[in-house]
């Protein structure tokens, strides 16, 4: 079964993150340049937070601002989930369905060493499931996966 | 193999709309009420944009964009949509292609639903896992 670390070596290993004290003007910058849909919040090289166009959107509009000076730990959803390289795809799927989050942080030893979403791991189940059924298919057909 | 009319008949199917005047201070109440990403911006009982929280995003650095500004200023025109009777795989395919979360059903013109990127996985990954149980039932009760 897959697990988070096979999923890095597809995606490699490029995590885009902002300091705690950027504002949200430099952080929505970065999120457009990269085209992605969220970042990780640093403070002394640890994660402190994670900042997403989600945060962004319902922040803007329960203080009625467009908040573009303020520093990005004052609107980041202090991020308490992780999930670590050796992990299955089916565990971090369960947590972000549960959990309805989009992204994750993978640590290893402490150490910050990708940032996966639910597109990277539903891309990974659905191609387990094909491989599942045309293993099985090739079994009763009395073919080997050679052939 | 699964339409997008099954799709629609497992959920509520609410569809929640702005039209092109409102602001953009409306739309995000609307999304954050609802816990949604994404809303139809209608005109006259006809599709003229969607306006999600990626939209937001991207345009709030803007100069002439704050919470006052107008959804048809910041939608996206020349929304795609589905019909009733298409595959679950074909709706997957275009979202993966266009990278859409959310497509319009839109059925002799008129809209009658929304589907959502997880609503069709969720499809997807069930009629896998079924056609994985039944080839190992298959082998269970042939092959062993």
């Amino acid at each position: 079964m897959a697990t988070v670390n096979n999923l890095l070596l597809h995606k490699g290993k490029d995590v885009w993150s902002v300091q705690a004290d950027s504002t949200v003007r430099e952080t929505l910058q970065l999120m457009g340049e990269k085209n992605i849909g969220a970042v990780l919040v640093m403070e002394n090289q640890k994660i402190v937070g994670i900042f997403s166009e989600r945060d962004y959107a319902r922040h803007a509009s329960r203080r009625g601002s467009m908040l573009l000076e303020e520093p990005i730990h004052s609107l980041m959803t202090h991020s308490v989930y992780y999930v670590s390289p050796v992990q299955t795809v089916e565990e971090v799927m369960a947590l972000m369905t549960s959990k309805k989050i989009r992204h994750l942080p993978v640590m290893e030893n402490e150490r910050l060493v990708g940032l996966i979403s639910i597109g990277d791991v539903v891309k990974q189940i659905m191609s387990d499931k094909e491989t599942t059924i045309l293993g099985l298919e090739n079994y009763i057909l009395g073919r080997d996966y050679s052939g | 193999m699964a339409t997008v009319k099954d799709l629609l008949k497992a959920k509520f199917t609410q569809v929640w709309y702005v039209t092109p005047t409102s602001t953009v201070s409306d739309a995000l109440k609307l999304l954050a009420e609802q816990q949604i990403g994404a809303v139809l911006v209608v005109e006259a009982g006809k599709i003229v944009g969607i306006f999600s929280e990626r939209d937001f995003a991207r345009k709030a650095l803007l100069p002439e964009v704050n919470l006052g500004t107008p959804v048809g200023d910041l939608m996206v025109r020349g929304v795609y949509y589905v019909t009733p009777d298409q595959s679950v795989e074909s709706c997957m395919a275009m979202m993966t292609a266009k990278r859409f979360r959310h497509l319009p059903v839109l059925e002799d013109g008129k809209l009658v639903g929304v589907i959502s990127i997880g609503d069709v996985i969720r499809q997807i990954m069930s009629e896998k896992d079924s056609t994985i149980q039944s080839l190992e039932d298959y082998i269970w009760v042939h092959m062993i």
